[in-house]
C-alpha cells in the first residue's frame, strides 16, 4: 500500500529524483566543522517558528508594543519560553553563522568552484545582523529604545548617503511610533524573504557543487 | 587559478566523494546531533537567564546607558577611537573595507591552494579581523557598569561622567582639542552623539570638559581640593583667583588656618597647571562675562582687528586712553552714575547722563557694577579702570583665542527690533511678553517657570538657548523652533532671538519667579493658598513686594468680582498668570475672602498668633507628616505646645530650648533639620522664632 502510493505521487512529482539527488548524493569524508551550515539553518528555522508564534501576540505600535511583550514574557502560558528561545536563537544564529564562515575561510571553501555560494553567504551574514538590528527595537523598552537611537545615530554618519539612511529609518525627525511600524516591516516581512530566497540559492548550490572537502595540508 | 587547475580539481573532488559518504544518514545523522546540542543550549539559555524586559522606553530620560547586542559591541567600542571629524572612519570606512575584503575574498586570492597553512596571508588577516573583534568585545564588556568608584565616592564629576558619557566612551576619551570637546557636549558638532546640553548647566559641561582633558588633574582635585571644595563653585570661578589660591598657599586668605599646604612645594607646576585646565575651560563666553563683562557689559568697541585685540588682551595695561571723572562731572553727576550703572531704575537720569558723558567710549553698553560703592569709588577716582591686566599671564592660549573668538563675535550687534517681533510671534503666547512664563497650553495644570530672570539667564550659555530653541523641549510641550529641526525660524532668527533673551541679562524683567509647584495645588485653605503661592510677590501679610501691595487704597479700589478676575484671568506680561488654570473656582473664591482680611500692613509681627500666622505655616510645611506620623503636631493649639516624642517641643519664651526652634535653624543636636524636603523662608521661619519668644499666644 505505502508504495503503491509512493509510485501514485512520485509519478505526479518525480520525487524520489529529488531525494536521490539531495539526501543519497556521495559527500566527502568530513569532519564535525561542517555541521556549522546545517546548525545555522536550523537555528533560522527556530527562528522562523518562534518568531511568527510571537507575531500572533505582538502590535506594532509604541504603547502596545512593550505592553504585548510583557503580556507574552509574563502572563502567556510559556510565552518567556517562545520569546526566550527567539531572543537567544539571535545569538546563536550570529555565532554559529560566523563560526561557519571561519570554517570555510579556513578550508578555501569559498573558491573554485563555489564563490556565488560564498557571496550568498556574506549577504546572509550581512541580513543576520540587520535582523538582530531591527529586532532590538521591538521591544520598546529603555534598552530597545537608546540602542537604536545609538544606532541610527551612527547609520547617519557615512557621507552622502547618511541623512537618507537615517530618513529611512526613522521615517522622521526622531525614533516614533513610524520607527517602530519600519522596523517591524523590515523584521518580518522584508528581511525573512531575502532571507528564505538567499538561502534557497545557497543550498541548492551547495547540493549541485557539492561539499567542499577537508583540505590536506599539501592542497 | 588556471583551465588545468580547475579540471585538476574537479577530478580531485569526485575522487573524494568516491571515497566518501553518503549525504543520508551520514552527514544528517551528525547535523541532527549538533542542532539537537544547539536547541537544548538555546532552551536551557531560555530558562534560566530568559529574555529580559526592560521598563518602558522613556524618551525624556537621556540618562539611560544605551548598550547594544553583545555581536554589535565591537562596532560599538570600534567608533570610539574615532572621536570627532575622524568619526567617519570608525562607522563607516573601516567596517566597509573589512565588508570589502570578505566579498572580494574568492577574487583577490586565486592561488589554487586550499589548506590555511598554505595562504599565510589570508590566514593573518582572518585571524588579525577575529583578534580584533575579541578584543574590541571583550574590552567593551570590561568598561561595563560605568566606573563603580566614581558612584561610591560621592565625586561628582565623576558620577556626571558616568552617567552621561562612559555608556558610549567606556572610562576615557581620545579628544582633539578642547574647543572640539566643548563643543561636541554642546551637541553642535559630533553626528553619533546625542545633543546634552540642553540637559547638563553649563557648570556640568565645563566640569565633564576638564575631566575627559585633564584626568590627572581631576585626580589631583580630588585628592588636594575636594574634601573642603565642592566642584561647581571652584569650576565657576576666576581664574585670577585659582591662580593666587595656589600661588599663595596658606597665605591665601581664605586658606589662612585651614592648613592646606604651600601648593608651590606640594605640587610641580606641570601638576598645578593640570588642576588649572580641569578647573576652567576654555569657553570664551564664560571666560568673557566672569572677566570682562563687569566693565565692558556684553561687548567692547574694538579696533584694529583680531590681532590687535588679542594682544590688548594678553599684554593688558592701559589700553584706552581716559580722562580722569574727577574733574569733568560734579560729584552729584559721579552718584548718578553710580547709581545708573549698580541700579539702573533707581537712577532715571543716569541714561541721559552716561549718554553725554561716557557713550563716546563705552557707546549704548552700560557697564554693569554689583554694588554702588566700587562704582562710585572707581568713576570718582577717573581712569583706574582703564588697566587691564595682563591676561596672557592667566590664561592659556587656547583660553585666550576663546576669549578673542567671542569678544569678535560679541560685536557683531544684532538688530533687536526685529528679535523682539520674533519674540512676540513666535515665543510671547507661551513665556509672556517679558519671559516671565504662564500656564502651558501643551499639559494642564503645568506651568512655565520664567525664562527672564537673572539666575535662567546665567546658568544657560548660548549654545544652550540655541539648541532649546532649535530643537524645542519636546517632553515639556515645545515644538522645535528651526528648520533644520521642522520649524519656521532660521538659524540667523534663531541667533537673533539668543540675543534678545540676553539682552534681559543686563536687567532682568523677572527678578523673583514665583515658585509654583507643578501639578494641582492640593491645599484647601486659603491662607496656606496665599503663603505658597501669592505670597511670594504680595509678601505674607500682602504688604506688596513684586506684586501690588493689599493696602486700604487697593481694597477701597476693587470690588470682590474684580479681584476674582484678576486672580482667575491673570495680567498679561507679569508674573500674575492666569491662576484659574491651576486652581479651582472655589479655592478663588476663598483666596478673595481671604485677601479682604489682609490690611497690607508687613507690621503684624507685633501679634504675631497661632491661629493668624503660625498656623498656615504649621499647616504648610510640617502638618502633611506630622499630622498623620504622630509625635509633634502642629494641627490645633492645644496639641502645638504639649505633643513631642520627648516633652513639649515648643517652650514658650525660650525659642533657643524650643526643640521646635532648634530643628528649624538647623541647631538641635541631633543634627535634624526641618521641614526635610522643602526650605523654609528665612521671613516664616523667623515668624516662628519671634512667636516663641513673645511667649506662643494663642490669638
Amino acid at each position: 500500500m505505502a508504495s503503491r502510493l509512493s509510485e501514485w505521487f512520485d509519478e505526479r512529482t518525480g520525487w524520489r529524483g529529488s531525494w536521490t539527488a539531495v539526501f543519497l548524493r556521495k559527500i566527502p569524508k568530513v569532519n564535525w566543522a561542517y555541521t556549522l551550515g546545517s546548525a545555522t539553518l536550523f537555528v533560522l528555522v527556530l527562528q522562523f517558528v518562534t518568531g511568527i508564534l510571537l507575531t500572533l501576540y505582538y502590535v506594532p505600535e509604541p504603547q502596545q508594543a512593550y505592553a504585548s511583550v510583557d503580556y507574552v514574557t509574563n502572563e502567556l502560558p510559556f510565552g518567556w519560553l517562545i520569546r526566550g528561545i527567539h531572543h537567544w536563537g539571535a545569538s546563536a544564529m550570529v555565532l554559529l553563522a560566523v563560526l561557519h564562515m571561519v570554517r570555510v575561510i579556513a578550508y578555501g571553501a569559498y573558491k573554485y568552484p563555489r564563490e556565488v555560494t560564498w557571496i550568498t553567504g556574506v549577504a546572509l551574514l550581512l541580513l543576520t545582523f540587520a535582523f538582530g538590528f531591527t529586532g532590538y527595537l521591538l521591544p520598546w523598552d529603555q534598552r530597545a529604545y537608546w540602542a537604536t537611537v545609538v544606532g541610527t545615530e551612527i547609520g547617519a554618519v557615512p557621507p552622502l548617503v547618511g541623512d537618507f539612511t537615517k530618513d529611512l529609518m526613522l521615517g522622521g525627525d526622531e525614533i516614533s511610533g513610524l520607527t517602530l511600524s519600519r522596523f517591524f516591516g523590515a523584521h518580518v516581512w522584508v528581511l525573512p524573504s531575502l532571507t528564505v530566497l538567499l538561502v534557497a540559492i545557497h543550498l541548492y548550490l551547495v547540493v549541485r557543487n557539492g561539499i567542499s572537502a577537508p583540505p590536506k595540508r599539501n592542497e | 587559478m588556471d583551465q588545468e587547475e580547475r579540471k585538476q580539481y574537479l577530478e580531485d573532488y569526485e575522487k573524494a566523494k568516491k571515497k566518501g559518504i553518503p549525504f543520508f544518514p551520514d552527514a544528517v545523522f551528525k547535523d541532527a546531533v549538533v542542532a539537537l546540542v544547539v536547541f537544548l543550549v538555546i532552551v536551557g539559555l531560555a530558562t534560566f537567564v530568559g529574555a529580559s524586559l526592560e521598563e518602558i522606553a522613556d524618551p525624556s530620560d537621556e540618562s539611560f546607558t544605551p548598550r547594544p547586542e553583545w555581536y554589535f559591541l565591537f562596532l560599538f567600542q570600534l567608533f570610539k577611537f574615532f572621536p570627532g571629524s575622524l568619526e567617519v572612519v570608525g562607522v563607516f570606512v573601516i567596517p566597509m573595507v573589512a565588508l570589502v575584503f570578505l566579498i572580494l575574498l574568492p577574487w583577490t586570492d586565486r592561488s589554487p591552494r586550499r589548506h590555511w597553512s598554505g595562504r599565510p596571508v589570508v590566514t593573518s588577516i582572518t585571524l588579525f579581523l577575529l583578534a580584533g573583534a575579541l578584543i574590541l568585545t571583550v574590552q567593551a564588556l570590561l568598561e561595563e557598569p560605568p566606573p563603580a568608584a566614581a558612584s561610591a565616592g560621592g565625586d561628582q564629576v565623576a558620577q556626571l561622567y558616568s552617567t552621561n558619557c562612559s555608556g558610549c566612551h567606556g572610562s576615557a576619551v581620545a579628544v582633539a582639542s578642547r574647543d572640539e570637546l566643548l563643543e561636541a557636549i554642546r551637541g553642535e558638532t559630533h553626528e553619533g552623539m546625542l545633543a546634552w546640553n540642553p540637559e547638563l548647566t553649563a557648570d556640568e559641561i565645563e566640569a565633564l570638559v576638564g575631566f575627559v582633558l585633564s584626568p590627572t588633574g581631576h585626580v589631583l582635585f580630588e585628592s588636594n581640593c575636594a574634601d573642603c571644595h565642592d566642584l561647581d563653585s571652584l569650576v565657576a570661578s576666576d581664574a585670577i583667583e585659582l591662580r593666587r589660591a595656589i600661588d599663595e598657599g596658606p597665605d591665601y586668605p581664605p586658606h589662612e588656618n585651614v592648613g592646606v599646604p604651600v601648593w608651590n612645594e606640594a605640587l610641580n607646576s606641570v601638576d598645578q597647571g593640570k588642576i588649572l585646565a580641569f578647573l576652567t575651560a576654555a569657553d570664551g563666553q564664560r571666560l568673557w562675562t566672569q572677566e570682562c563683562a563687569s566693565c565692558h557689559g556684553q561687548s567692547v568697541a574694538v579696533s584694529g582687528g583680531r590681532a590687535a585685540l588679542e594682544d590688548v588682551i594678553r599684554t593688558g595695561g592701559a589700553h584706552l586712553d581716559l580722562d580722569a571723572f574727577q574733574a569733568a562731572p560734579g560729584p552729584d553727576d559721579i552718584e548718578t552714575l553710580a547709581l545708573y550703572v549698580s541700579d539702573p531704575p533707581a537712577a532715571p537720569d543716569g541714561a541721559a547722563l552716561f549718554g553725554r558723558v561716557c557713550a563716546a567710549c563705552h557707546a549704548t553698553r552700560v557697564p554693569h557694577a554689583a554694588d554702588y560703592e566700587p562704582a562710585r569709588r572707581l568713576i570718582a577716582q577717573g581712569g583706574a579702570h582703564e588697566i587691564t591686566r595682563p591676561w596672557g599671564d592667566f590664561l592659556s592660549d587656547e583660553q585666550i583665542d576663546a576669549l578673542v573668538d567671542h569678544a569678535l563675535r560679541a560685536i557683531e550687534l544684532p538688530d533687536l527690533t526685529e528679535a523682539a517681533r520674533l519674540y512676540s510671534q513666535n515665543c510671547a503666547a507661551c513665556h509672556g511678553e517679558q519671559g516671565e512664563g504662564g500656564v502651558n497650553p501643551t499639559r494642564s495644570g503645568d506651568i512655565i517657570a520664567p525664562i527672564s530672570t537673572e539666575e535662567y539667564l546665567a546658568t544657560r550659555d548660548d549654545a544652550t538657548l540655541r539648541a532649546i530653541i532649535s530643537q524645542g523641549q519636546p517632553n515639556f510641550g515645545m515644538s522645535p523652533f528651526a528648520d533644520t529641526f521642522g520649524g519656521p525660524l532660521s538659524s540667523e532668527q534663531v541667533d537673533l532671538l539668543v540675543a534678545f533673551m540676553r539682552a534681559w541679562e543686563d536687567d532682568p524683567p523677572v527678578d523673583l519667579p514665583p515658585e509654583v509647584p507643578s501639578g494641582p495645588v492640593q491645599a484647601a485653605d486659603p491662607a496656606s493658598v496665599y503663603l505658597a503661592l501669592c505670597s511670594q510677590c504680595h509678601g505674607d501679610s500682602g504688604e506688596g513686594g513684586l506684586g501690588v501691595a493689599f493696602d486700604d487704597a487697593w481694597q477701597q479700589s476693587r470690588t470682590d468680582r474684580e479681584i476674582f478676575d484678576d486672580i482667575n484671568l491673570g495680567h498679561a506680561a507679569t508674573s500674575m498668570i492666569a491662576w484659574g488654570e491651576v486652581l479651582p473656582s472655589q479655592q478663588i473664591q476663598d483666596l478673595v475672602s481671604y485677601l479682604r482680611t489682609l490690611t497690607g500692613e508687613a507690621g503684624t509681627s507685633a501679634a504675631l498668633t497661632y491661629d493668624a500666622t503660625i498656623r498656615p505655616i504649621f499647616d504648610a510645611y510640617c502638618s502633611s507628616c506630622h499630622g498623620t506620623l504622630g509625635g509633634w503636631t502642629g494641627t490645633s493649639y492645644e496639641e502645638a505646645l504639649t505633643t513631642g516624642i520627648a516633652g513639649p517641643t515648643i517652650i514658650p519664651g525660650d525659642p533657643d530650648n524650643s526643640r521646635l526652634v532648634q530643628s528649624l535653624i538647623g541647631t538641635h543636636p541631633d543634627g535634624v533639620v526641618m521641614p526635610p524636603s522643602v526650605e523654609m523662608s528665612a521671613a516664616d521661619i523667623q515668624k516662628i522664632l519671634d512667636w516663641v519668644e513673645a511667649g506662643a499666644p494663642e490669638r
